[in-house]
């Protein structure tokens, strides 16, 4: 074969593949389209990263968190984050940290005097009772140790946890006022935080897609009637209701209970607005011509509205999902803050921001803030994904 | 517009009788009535409690009866006589126990909207008109996190912070001398309005109260805005040789108002919810933590009072929203014309 | 030269380039043509081929991510010439030619008016910005215009709204708010698509006639043809952001140089021939002008294309008689190659 002829194969060939990429661009279905912009919007992938590392972290949090909800200690309330060292005595030793706890400080009562003295003269009160940090021997951070016993994803027992310490304790956040590790409790509390707003979701998307698929289709006076219902739910100020809701739990049920019961609060409240998005599409694709054409085939009601209608909106649907679900962590947090959500022995981030009630706690133990993080930071990945995905939903973009 | 708003009015009297019975069906769901659980706190401090009395106590106020027997004479009284029932807990009729908290609700609702309006509308063309700037990208990092931050921890956080600055923690919404004042009757809460130092110390519930809500309403300003100053109206104008500033306020704002004017009821219990929690964190004297605590102490008739205010307060800010929305757009104003 | 035969517009090697995350598109490559007063110049080409680009490059209103290149000399109505590329463009002096001395007729009527107004107002905006500050006075000439296109019972539908009017009033009105200040200039960017095949007739019918009237200079885009032979004096087909044909709408007619040229042709005169069958059946449509490869633009979808030659190199304009000019590597012999 001559080289000319060679060339111009190679350049067919490119231009084949070049023609196949293009078609593929043309005739990628609307999902892998959304997918692939929402590939290129930066924030949106980095909170997808974000969400699926947070959501791992609960899945396993049994395994990845040192202690369990009720181990406590009486000698390590309040304790700010424990420090982690590398280097003991000049040398490389690996991770390890030092025991350190409340005790009572063993000294004379001039030395008591003296630093009582001191202690007036910077403006601070003098106790005996003090951290006591004791530096002399190194504990060793050891991986996969033994520990309390738990389910493995509810099924299999298992005591192992990621890392761990002998002969004292490690608090990575540091630990609340009954000496409970704040780090462990985090972990945990986010199987709680970070599931009953998809659990909520699912069930008003339920909710919201049924009665506002009948009354966007249906029209008339079913619609009149579900319309002034949701202006009702909608006039009343949804806190206040999650409040007197909420009061209807009885006090003492298993925690299971109250979880599923909490979620269908929040979800009870919150299919309003997406029943509105429904009906809004259903009202607008009604008078399109397939859907005509449907009907006049006798395609039954049920399957125009499930096979025709709903794909033609469900990227607006799992947009304004993503959009809700912010709302409705900051609705847990806000219930479990106020002691109307979650009780213990369960825990969720609202239930440990409780300690950040009040002023004078957090100036004294500000690592109480820490779920405060957690806490913003997923909603604020929801809202980048959920905008993310607006801006991948919309055709013309 | 008179037929249309007249109309619209009609329309909120079904709504505002469906969401009362709502309300008092959701009040009384809560196991036990105020009764059982003051008895249940008596009995728990260990006082003997006498039955008989209960039980003819119970007759008195009608605690005994199924509760839209209740409802009814509850409706009843409020319709005939304006008269919303007693309050267990306060041991008065319902109305003066509310009225005492809520001209200061209001006024800080009102402040707390015209706060959100004022900060959010401005900011929000800003943001659209420069889109992508520094400018548009600092606002958008401040509007995500004002709505990322619950609010009663936004309380907490600046609470934090006056400490921090001033030494002193905030609490409450007056200060000593005014609450004095207030006290002896040498004060009313209208005074208070022209008093600099009581605003002054209403900035941090404001700023508490209202931040989510103006972040909304920025992020959908500059959405909305964005999206009509990409139509083909704009094109139309500036190929008229109409100025970008007039495109901006002439054509783009109007338009691009409708969501939020009509947003404005949504915003306004928004501003009920924050209160209501920033209220229990803060300790302001407010109708929240009122309610707060009549839910607790299923004080029904002041929780479903309380509850039906905030309804209607919203319902009127829905009527308010409708009638500025046919005002701004002419379509609505048409087929609402139209209709009859 | 007398004054009549000083083009108002002279646009030379116009280039409109977006920047785009995949790099720079240049949807405008190299435009240039001029149009005499009086006359009607019709720029034809398929969606995309950077016809509207080019129309909102002259008014300076194409969107802020657009960059044009090249140069567009306008005549005033003082006789200066300036060159508009190098006006700010939302400055004071281009806005006094917008609207004044160039106007534009847009494609949709339904959108180019905004809902929140009265048809009146937005007409009359115009006058009170280029023509009078009176009210009285700016409104007798709106009403006057309104009359003029034709819109019936002008008194009342001046305080209408854009919802009231159906399609066909609304770009009559549309054509009143462009020639309410008698512009030297008039675009009509695709006017009659939108509408009726009957009111596209009385429209275009009505743009003759304000053009015998008020002396102007059109500048017509379109993808019709029909309309093209009917309106203009002139015509420039456009492929792909460059002009590959210009000549007198008779001379195109007759003798079309170009094989898109004649493609278009095809679609419209032997509508069911093989002919028709193939110029759709074309791999592809116009590609995308990102990342273009040397050679003509539309040698994939051309069905005379020389190979090493065409795709090497852009071929070159060549005039075949007085105006007719064409950029194909198959006119030189002065005649159709088939």
């Amino acid at each position: 074969m001559s080289n000319p002829d060679k060339k111009a194969l190679r350049a067919a060939k490119k231009a084949e593949k070049a023609r196949i990429k293009e078609e593929k661009y043309y005739l990628a279905s609307q999902w892998q389209l959304m997918a692939r912009k929402l590939g290129k919007h930066q924030l949106a992938r980095l909170s997808l990263v974000i969400l699926g590392f947070l959501y791992i972290v609960a899945l396993f949090g049994d395994f990845l968190a040192p202690y369990n909800l009720t181990e406590y200690d009486a000698n390590s309330k309040d304790l700010p984050p424990t420090a982690i060292h590398f280097m003991y005595e000049g040398e490389y030793i690996g991770p390890y940290v030092f025991k350190s706890e409340w005790g009572t400080l063993k000294m004379s009562v001039a030395e008591m005097s003296k630093a009582k003295k001191e202690a007036e003269a910077r403006g601070e009160t003098f106790s005996t009772r003090q951290i006591i940090t004791d530096e002399t021997t190194p504990l060793k951070l050891h991986w996969f140790v033994h520990g309390s016993s738990y389910k493995i994803l509810g099924l299999f027992e298992s005591d192992l946890h990621l890392f761990g310490i002998e002969g004292g304790k490690i608090f990575l956040f540091g630990s609340d006022n009954l000496g409970r590790d704040l780090f462990s409790r985090i972990i945990l509390g986010s199987q709680v935080s970070l599931t009953i707003p998809f659990a909520g979701t699912l069930i008003s998307f339920v909710l919201g897609l049924l009665i506002g698929s009948v009354s966007g289709y249906f029209g008339g006076t079913v619609d009149n009637v579900i319309q002034r219902i949701i202006e009702v739910l909608n006039s009343l100020p949804s806190l206040p209701l999650w409040m007197a809701l909420s009061a209807a739990i009885p006090a003492g049920i298993p925690p299971v209970q109250m979880y599923l019961l909490i979620t269908v609060i929040l979800s009870l409240i919150g299919w309003t607005g997406l029943a509105r998005v429904v009906r809004g599409k259903f009202m607008s694709l009604k008078n399109e011509d397939y859907v005509l054409a449907a009907r006049l085939a006798g395609v039954s009601d049920m399957k125009i509205i499930m096979k025709h209608m709903v794909p033609g909106f469900m990227s607006y649907l799992i947009v304004s999902l993503t959009l809700g679900i912010p709302s409705m962590i900051i609705g847990e947090t806000s219930m479990s803050f106020l002691g109307l959500g979650i009780q213990a022995p369960a825990t969720s981030w609202g239930v440990l921001l409780k300690e950040a009630q009040n002023v004078t706690n957090i100036v004294s133990h500000p690592w109480c803030l820490i779920p405060l993080f957690f806490v913003v930071l997923t909603v604020l990945a929801f809202n980048f994904l959920g905008d993310g995905m607006r801006d991948a939903a919309d055709p013309y973009k | 517009m008179g037929s249309y708003i007249w109309k619209r009015v009609l329309t909120f009297i079904p709504i505002l009788l469906i969401m009362s019975l709502v309300i008092f069906f959701i009040i009384q769901l809560p196991p036990g009535d105020y009764l059982t659980s003051y008895v249940a706190g008596l009995k728990a401090e260990g006082q003997i409690v006498d039955e008989s009395e209960m039980d003819s106590l119970k007759e008195r106020y009608g605690l005994d009866q199924p509760w839209f027997v209740q409802y009814f004479k509850w409706m009843w009284g409020i319709l005939t006589r304006f008269d919303f029932g007693y309050s267990f807990d306060y041991e008065k009729p319902v109305w003066p126990v509310i009225a005492e908290v809520l001209p200061m609700t209001i006024v800080v609702s009102i402040a707390t909207m015209l706060f959100n309006y004022l900060f959010g509308i401005p900011i929000g063309i800003y943001s659209a008109v420069h889109q992508y700037s520094v400018g548009d990208y600092c606002f958008t990092l401040v509007g995500f996190l004002g709505m990322a931050v619950p609010n009663f921890l936004f309380a907490i956080l600046l609470m934090y912070g006056t400490y921090i600055w001033t030494g002193t923690a905030f609490i409450g919404l007056y200060s000593n001398e005014i609450l004095l004042g207030l006290q002896q009757g040498t004060l009313q809460w209208y005074d208070l309005l022209l008093r600099g130092d009581f605003w002054g110390r209403m900035a941090i519930p404001i700023i508490v109260i209202g931040t989510s809500g103006t972040c909304g309403t920025l992020r959908s300003m500059r959405a909305q805005m964005l999206d009509e100053l990409g139509r083909n109206y704009v094109l139309c104008a500036r190929a008229k040789g109409v100025s970008e500033r007039r495109i901006i306020y002439k054509y783009c704002l109007r338009a691009a108002l409708n969501p939020t004017v009509s947003g404005l009821s949504g915003v306004l219990s928004h501003i009920f919810n924050g209160s209501t929690i920033s209220a229990i964190v803060m300790n302001l004297q407010l109708v929240g933590p009122r309610l707060y605590s009549a839910l607790k102490a299923q004080d029904m008739y002041l929780a479903g009072t309380i509850l039906l205010v905030m309804g209607f307060l919203i319902v009127l800010g829905t009527l308010l929203s409708d009638i500025m929305l046919a005002w701004l757009d002419p379509r609505i104003r048409f087929s609402g014309r139209r209709a009859e | 030269m007398s004054e009549k035969t000083e083009p108002i517009i002279r646009v030379n090697d116009l280039h409109v380039s977006i920047k785009m995350d995949e790099g720079t598109l240049t949807p405008v490559r190299g435009v240039s043509f001029e149009i005499k007063p009086g006359e009607t110049l019709g720029l034809v080409g398929e969606s995309g081929c950077g016809k509207s680009l080019t129309s909102k490059a002259i008014l300076g209103i194409n969107d802020k991510k657009c960059h044009s290149g090249g140069e567009i000399l306008f005549q005033g109505d003082d006789g200066k010439v300036i060159d508009l590329l190098k006006l700010d463009p939302q400055g004071k002096p281009i806005r006094a030619i917008r609207g004044k001395q160039i106007s534009m007729i847009f494609q949709e009527p339904m959108v180019a008016f905004s809902p929140m107004y009265t048809i009146g107002n937005q007409i009359n905006e115009c006058t009170r910005l280029h023509i009078t500050k009176d009210k009285k006075e700016s409104k007798a000439i709106t009403l006057e215009m309104m009359k003029k296109v034709g819109i019936a019972n002008a008194e009342k539908r001046y305080d209408q709204f854009p919802h009231e009017f159906s399609g066909g009033m609304l770009q009559r009105a549309l054509i009143a708010m462009a020639l309410v200040c008698k512009p030297r200039l008039l675009i009509a960017d695709e006017p009659t698509t939108a509408l009726d095949v009957t009111i596209q007739a009385q429209i275009l019918e009505l743009m003759q006639q304000l053009q015998k009237e008020l002396g102007m200079a059109i500048l017509f885009i379109t993808h019709d043809l029909g309309t093209v032979a009917k309106m203009c004096d002139r015509v420039a087909v456009m492929y792909l952001g460059r002009i590959v044909e210009t000549g007198t709408a008779r001379e195109i007619y007759k003798n079309p140089q170009h094989p898109y040229t004649r493609g278009l042709m095809g679609s419209v005169h032997k509508i069911g021939s093989r002919k028709l069958d193939r110029l759709f059946s074309i791999e592809g449509t116009v590609p995308l002008a990102l990342n273009l490869r040397p050679g003509c633009g539309f040698y994939d979808r051309c069905d005379v294309r020389v190979e090493g030659v065409c795709d090497k190199a852009e071929p070159e304009t060549c005039c075949i008689e007085g105006t007719h000019c064409a950029a194909c590597v198959h006119c030189r012999k002065g005649g159709a190659e088939k």
